[in-house]
């Protein structure tokens, strides 16, 4: 009897929603979808299969990590680091003074070949120590004006190198191209002159797309304060190789930039004698200078980072994979057994 | 406080009151963008993420192209402003048909048509048969000459049967030609949304009639948006219009709700905030320490020696900008979709779908599925809910003589046709009183049949079983009433209804026999409203034993009654109760005091019992949701014994020695507290025993121990898994909601009536039957189903399936968002901490809303487990209540990981890509290409289950990756131009991203292997027997199941055959006195306390089994 006359207000049953009765007609159609029954593969992991994927990782792993190993130590590499010793004695205290003086920075310097160096040689910097991922830096620059000849009034992104003291625009702008690196190489070998080429070290689609055939250098290192290296006004931005390569910012603060390539073998124990000019200045920040003469493999240069990581993986693996069948075999447990089910098991038991 | 409506006037009200458009849009085209931003600016999340778009702009100290923020931004907001844009629009147009519907409308004494929303207050108002009402209107005049009109107000309540509706006696008899002229007015209360109320007088002005005052009820009006129905035409005065009129005020935008799990994601994007905070300040600090000593000597960064005021700031503001991704702005978006795609599964779910109606179930609110799978407590109805509403009459005992008991069915009992047949005068008279004391409406088929048109479904089998029994109530003209018995037609002519309440828990009729002119007053109620009122000296015994009999049974009882009136006592009262009824202030109170008058010493006439079956399913339902640890409590309005008996078919609680009931009663305060003091007492020692406790209150009692002894009381609902309440009304419904959520506790109410709907509204989950009493419940419900046992479903399929979803899709947005994050913040220590960005914008971007979206979306096809296993295991639902999936500890997972995984990525990278490899572009793309593949495997790993879609998602996300990037790659002017063509050509590229991913990937496989195998959790265990077959499928067969075996028994010997309590007084055992928990032990500890309590409920309902 209670039930006869609902006394509570109304509430939300007068809001109208006409779509319930309408609702009626419209039953779902039946699909996979709708019902959530799509056929599904629910893999579980079970030992043999955690086992033999991590066995399967080690198989894998292990070769390449060797094959990468020996890639790796198939390139030959010369090192040479020259910015403390190239700093006459005198100047030893200050290097920076050094750097910034007009004293001739003239420096000799021999490499020894240790093992027979196959063409081509590439001939890279190494500056440690060198942000050019700075914030400040990296964004210190203006695209559109490499590129294209008429929009050299576009500097905005440059700052604080956009315009020279009078209010003209520096081509190219921006602190990356202003400290180009200015230190420069001559290589001899047996009194002879060992061509370095210049051309090609930049990446074509730079030269092709980036850096524009019509656009020349103006006002640039015209200021006081002088940054790095000098560029010929009269070479167009697409034929300035090195800065193309320098404007390949680093994401690292140790990195290496292509400086030539040398295209002939170089035999064992052949002396060469470098002749470099120690322009550039990282001695205020305490930066390493390294020429790098170096081959290639098929995994780049010379790095022994992913042909140890490769065995340590798979070595992990293959530990990982002899310890879970150990003790599967020791402690063999059931799948799917019902008296891991607390409620199952004796009262208190959870 | 009252407007007073003047019929017909022209001039005077069109300024006073609003006209009749409605309007229930929330934007105007003006107002749209500022009012749309404004509230989705109110956000917490939108306010941040406008903050670092704006901060942004300032291009010092943007580390990526603004772009990156707004788009996604601009992309959220356009999304949820323009379905808010659509949902007015529509809105709109539905309100402009309405207003421009075209009505019959007298305008200076001539009918005319005009739109509907030209009506104004005072207004007559022209209807045919068919019309929907276009405002609240007083009805003065109809085409029936007794001034009755049939109204469908379905729309309006739910209700699908044909009310009647009368025009007030001033009204009665005036010619159709002079309603155009009719002047009058009505005092009635100003708007308010009460649709079973209307208070009002009408005093028509010469040369009407006499100037009295005639009261207006309800039943004087037709509401807005009702039909008229099987009346010619009917015409009525406009006293509420537009959005004033009843309809309009009961709309209403309901508050929305917050699912726990919400609640759980902002409480951890607090933390993430937190630690966002945290380590801006760190690398600001650090920032501007490298920069005063460092960044002055490294001369090519040309740093000025004097810089700006804010220039402390510059560094700590990039960084914040730098990880403003921490807090993925992808989450909402996401988790919006997934949402609404799971409430639409279950809008689509066949399963679910009422065979008997059609009527598929549906998720009104699409936002808070998970809470379903973290219900801990369900408060039921019982009628409509439990039961089928489908009342049937079974057995009745008249002056003394039970009939039906031996066969069950009343109707084919032979004493009781015969003693029909030979018209033995006690029978006589009860079926009368079962024929016409009532609200019924009989309708004549077109096949003459007669079919009865009832408000309740009580008086519906009444009505239908007296005319089993010969007593056929043939017709109602007006006040005549015709009932036909052995051939013979009697007509009644109606004095009075005294109307059901439940307060006062019975009505009445006055009626006048035609054939002799007695007055009789007949009467129909609870046991307790009409027993004792019997005259002096008759022996009820006999009646209060067939009802407890009868409610034993699990049968409604309704008591009948009848005293004859005599001619002057009618006329005194029939005074008293007409000046009652036209009273404004308290009416009903006031009415119901004048019955009281006549409502006395009555004579007795007998007992009807109407069945009420459960239905499908109900026990089962029950019984798999109280394993899944979910408590039940039932309200119900019922009576105690009734309610009991219900309760034991259909498993809520469990008959002795299994089971206790505690029954907490007393009619004062001190009774009260003793008896719940004396529960409670028993409920702490018995908890720790593997027995079905249940404390039983009645609604006195229960309104007393919530105003007085509340803290003890929630002890006991606490301490309690099964509670029955009956005789409660609406609004305590609604109370002892509110009172288990002011514990933590999820609620779940379900019900099927009118008066379900406050409760409804207050759970955190509302969940409505559209069943039998209309559709009120199911309209203010967040999900309306077709019958309770849907429930089941409802909550471990699809409430676990979306609390498991959204728990790893929230954790994994925050997961890919980190990563990159961390990334970046290591990415920092390398860069001078000058807050330089390692990707770039179109990356960042892509990577946020594309790369890592689409994968992780089709989680919502993830299944741990098959449907069949969580039926059958129901208890792995413990993990979705205690919030195992996701809490600080879970998230803590995912934190380390994303930790982990940034650590290889980022090492990985600058060790492989040293030196002449260095490029930026290159770096960043090698970095980005390491989380996508560890992205792909991460999802792989942590997905149950593979369909086509899961297997398109995560390896065609992967291949899209790449060739998005070659399209990019592709454009001379991006800065990725050939990038990711140089890479996909290196050896050194691909052996990479092998690395990043089996050391990604290596330990998290290995610890997962490790948990699966030797730690496993109990959804571990499942899943396994589950793939393999094994032996656990068949446990859920061998479990005892002895209820079922009990249920065969015939229903009278269920339990306490001879005990007349069915209370049985709490044996003090000899268990260990352990206080399972001590309440009020402090808040800060509610965590902690609301996990242990769910584990031991759990280990206790273990224990069952």
């Amino acid at each position: 009897m209670n039930s006869n006359t609902p006394s509570s207000s109304a509430g939300r049953a007068g809001s109208a929603d006409s779509a319930a009765p309408r609702r009626n007609s419209k039953r779902p159609k039946y699909s996979k979808f709708t019902q959530q029954e799509l056929p599904a593969c629910k893999p579980i992991l079970t030992p043999r299969w955690a086992i033999s994927a991590f066995m399967l990782v080690s198989i894998v792993f292990i070769p390449i990590g060797v094959v990468s190993l020996f890639a790796s130590r198939d390139v030959v590499e010369i090192i040479d680091r020259y910015e403390n010793v190239c700093v006459p004695e005198s100047f030893r205290n200050d290097k920076v003074t050094y750097i910034q003086s007009d004293v001739d920075k003239i420096c000799n310097r021999t490499l020894r070949v240790k093992k027979l160096m196959k063409q081509p040689i590439y001939v890279y910097y190494q500056l440690d120590n060198f942000y050019q991922n700075h914030r400040r830096y990296v964004k210190s620059r203006s695209d559109s004006q490499l590129k294209n000849n008429n929009s050299q009034d576009d500097v905005d992104s440059c700052k604080p190198e956009d315009n020279t003291a009078d209010g003209m625009p520096i081509v190219p702008c921006g602190l990356i191209a202003w400290s180009l690196f200015n230190d420069t190489f001559n290589f001899s070998l047996n009194n002879q002159q060992l061509a370095v080429n210049k051309k090609g070290i930049s990446w074509k689609s730079d030269r092709d797309s980036k850096f524009g055939k019509n656009v020349f250098p103006k006002n640039f290192q015209n200021g006081s304060f002088i940054g790095g290296k000098h560029l010929n006004s009269s070479v167009p931005l697409s034929e300035q190789e090195d800065l193309i390569v320098w404007m390949r910012t680093a994401a690292l603060p140790t990195f290496r930039k292509l400086y030539g390539k040398i295209e002939r073998d170089l035999q064992p124990n052949e002396l060469i004698q470098v002749t470099l000019e120690n322009n550039y200045n990282t001695y205020s920040f305490n930066g390493k200078k390294k020429l790098v003469l170096s081959t290639t493999s098929w995994l780049g240069g010379k790095n022994d980072f992913l042909g140890i990581a490769y065995l340590t993986v798979g070595g992990l693996c293959f530990f990982l994979a002899l310890s879970f069948t150990v003790v599967y075999l020791v402690k063999p447990r059931r799948l799917g057994d019902p008296s891991y089910l607390s409620w199952n098991r004796n009262p208190g038991g959870h | 406080m009252k407007r007073y409506v003047y019929i017909n006037d022209d001039e005077s009200l069109q300024e006073l009151y609003c006209d009749n458009q409605i309007s229930n849009r929330k934007y105007t085209v003006l107002n749209f963008l500022p009012k749309n931003l404004w509230e989705q600016f109110s956000r917490f999340m939108n306010q941040y993420f406008l903050l670092i778009a704006c901060l942004q702009l300032w291009s010092l100290i943007t580390p990526v192209n603004p772009a990156s923020t707004w788009g996604p931004l601009i992309f959220i907001f356009a999304v949820s402003a323009s379905k808010e844009a659509w949902d007015d629009y529509n809105r709109y147009l539905s309100d402009k048909k309405a207003n421009e519907k075209e009505v019959w409308v007298v305008r200076q004494g001539i009918k005319k048509h005009v739109q509907a929303q030209d009506i104004h207050v005072g207004n007559i108002v022209w209807l045919r048969e068919n019309d929907e009402v276009p405002c609240d209107l007083v009805l003065i005049g109809t085409s029936d000459p007794q001034g009755l009109c049939y109204v469908e107000t379905a729309a309006l309540d739910g209700e699908t049967d044909l009310k009647t509706r009368v025009i007030p006696s001033a009204c009665m008899g005036i010619d159709f030609e002079l309603l155009h002229k009719i002047k009058g007015v009505i005092e009635c209360p100003n708007p308010d949304k009460d649709i079973r109320r209307f208070d009002a007088n009408l005093r028509l002005f010469p040369p009407f009639i006499d100037n009295d005052v005639c009261p207006l009820t309800i039943k004087n009006t037709i509401l807005q948006s009702c039909y008229l129905r099987n009346t010619e035409w009917a015409c009525g005065v406009a006293v509420y219009t537009g959005n004033e009129t009843k309809l309009g005020m009961s709309r209403g935008i309901p508050e929305p709700k917050l699912t726990a799990m919400d609640a759980m994601i902002d409480k951890l994007t607090g933390a993430i905030f937190v630690f966002q905070i945290v380590v801006v300040m760190v690398l600001g600090i650090a920032g501007n320490v490298w920069k005063d000593t460092e960044a002055r000597k490294q001369w090519y960064v040309l740093y000025p020696y004097e810089g700006p005021w804010y220039e402390l700031l510059v560094i700590p503001l990039r960084f914040e900008l730098l990880c403003s991704i921490m807090i993925p702005i992808s989450i909402k978006v996401s988790l919006d979709l997934v949402k609404s795609l799971y409430a639409k599964f279950i809008d689509w779910d066949n399963e679910m779908i009422d065979q008997e109606t059609g009527i598929p179930s549906h998720a009104a609110n699409t936002a808070i599925s998970e809470d379903l799978g973290q219900v801990e407590y369900i408060l039921t109805d019982k009628t409509g809910t439990l039961t089928e509403n489908r009342m049937i009459f079974r057995r009745c005992c008249i002056s003394g003589i039970f009939y039906g008991n031996e066969s069950g069915d009343a109707l084919k009992d032979v004493e009781l046709l015969n003693a029909v047949a030979g018209s033995s005068p006690d029978v006589v008279r009860f079926l009368t009183v079962m024929a016409i004391c009532n609200t019924v409406i009989p309708v004549k088929s077109k096949t003459g049949a007669i079919l009865y048109k009832a408000q309740s479904q009580d008086e519906d089998a009444l009505v239908n079983a007296a005319a089993r029994l010969h007593v056929v109530y043939v017709n109602k003209n007006a006040n005549i009433l015709e009932i036909r018995f052995n051939g013979s037609v009697i007509q009644y002519e109606v004095l009075e209804t005294l109307e059901f309440t439940s307060d006062r828990k019975r009505m009445s009729v006055v009626v006048k026999d035609c054939q002799n002119g007695k007055i009789i007053l007949l009467s129909k109620g609870a046991d307790e409203a009409i027993l004792p009122y019997a005259y002096a000296g008759q022996q009820t015994r006999t009646f209060i034993e067939a009802v407890e009999q009868y409610a034993q049974l699990g049968l409604r009882t309704l008591c009948l009654a009848w005293r004859e009136l005599k001619e002057d006592e009618y006329q005194e009262w029939s005074l008293m109760f007409k000046e009652a009824s036209s009273t404004l202030v308290d009416r009903e109170w006031r009415i119901a005091e004048v019955c009281q008058r006549l409502e006395h010493d009555f004579e007795i006439l007998g007992v009807t019992a109407i069945e009420d079956r459960l239905q499908d399913g109900v026990p089962e339902t029950i019984e798999t949701l109280r394993k899944a640890g979910i408590n039940f409590w039932m309200l119900t309005g019922d009576k105690q014994n009734t309610a009991i008996q219900i309760a034991l078919s259909c498993n809520f609680i469990s008959p002795e020695p299994k089971g206790q009931l505690l029954l907490i009663d007393g009619k004062t305060e001190d009774e009260v507290c003793r008896s719940l003091e004396r529960v409670l007492l028993t409920m702490r020692i018995t908890s720790s025993e593997p027995k079905d406790v249940a404390f039983v209150v009645d609604g006195w009692a229960l309104e007393i121990a919530l105003k007085h002894y509340r803290k003890a009381f929630t002890e006991l609902a606490i301490l309690s898994r099964t509670a029955i309440c009956c005789r409660v009304t609406p609004s305590q419904k609604a109370q002892l909601v509110e009172l288990l959520k002011s514990c933590d506790y999820r609620t779940l109410a379900i019900g099927d009536g009118g008066n379900d709907v406050r409760m409804i509204q207050q759970a955190d989950i509302g969940v409505g039957i559209s069943g039998r009493e209309g559709l009120q419940a199911a309209r203010a419900a967040d999900y309306s189903i077709g019958k309770f046992r849907f429930l089941k479903r409802l909550i471990l399929v699809h409430g676990r399936y979306s609390y498991n979803r959204t728990a790893f899709l929230s954790q994994y947005s925050f997961y890919k968002s980190l990563v990159i994050c961390f990334i970046q913040i290591f990415f920092s220590f390398i860069s001078g901490v000058s807050g330089t960005s390692l990707f770039n914008s179109v990356s960042l971007m892509a990577y946020n809303v594309f790369y890592t979206s689409v994968p992780v979306l089709v989680s919502v096809l993830d299944k741990d487990l098959s449907e069949g296993t969580i039926m059958q295991h129901p208890k792995i639902l413990f993990y979705c209540q205690a919030g195992r999936l996701l809490n600080p500890s879970t998230f803590a997972g995912w934190f380390g990981r994303s930790l982990f995984h940034a650590i290889v990525v980022f090492v990985i990278t600058i060790h492989a890509y040293a030196y002449e490899k260095s490029e930026m572009e290159e770096l960043s793309m090698v970095a980005l290409s390491g989380c996508i593949w560890l992205q792909a495997f991460v999802v792989a790993l942590e997905t149950n289950s593979f369909t086509i879609l899961q297997h398109l998602a995560i390896w065609g996300n992967l291949v899209a990756f790449y060739v998005i990037n070659w399209i990019f790659s592709a454009v001379p002017s991006s800065g990725m131009y050939t990038i990711m063509f140089r890479l996909c050509r290196q050896p050194s590229y691909w052996i990479t991203m092998f690395l990043i991913v089996a050391a990604g990937m290596g330990p998290v496989l290995a610890l997962k292997y490790f948990r699966y195998t030797y730690r496993p959790s109990k959804i571990n265990t499942l899943q396994q027997a589950e793939r393999m077959g094994g032996p656990i499928l068949s446990l859920g067969n061998i479990e005892p199941q002895p209820r079922s075996v009990e249920k065969e028994v015939s229903p009278l010997s269920i339990t306490q055959p001879k005990n007349r309590n069915p209370v049985y007084e709490p044996l003090l055992s000899d268990s260990p006195n352990t206080t399972r928990r001590s309440f009020g032990s402090g808040t800060p500890f509610d965590f902690f306390q609301s996990q242990s309590r769910l584990s031991s409920s759990y280990s206790r309902n273990c224990k069952d089994n």
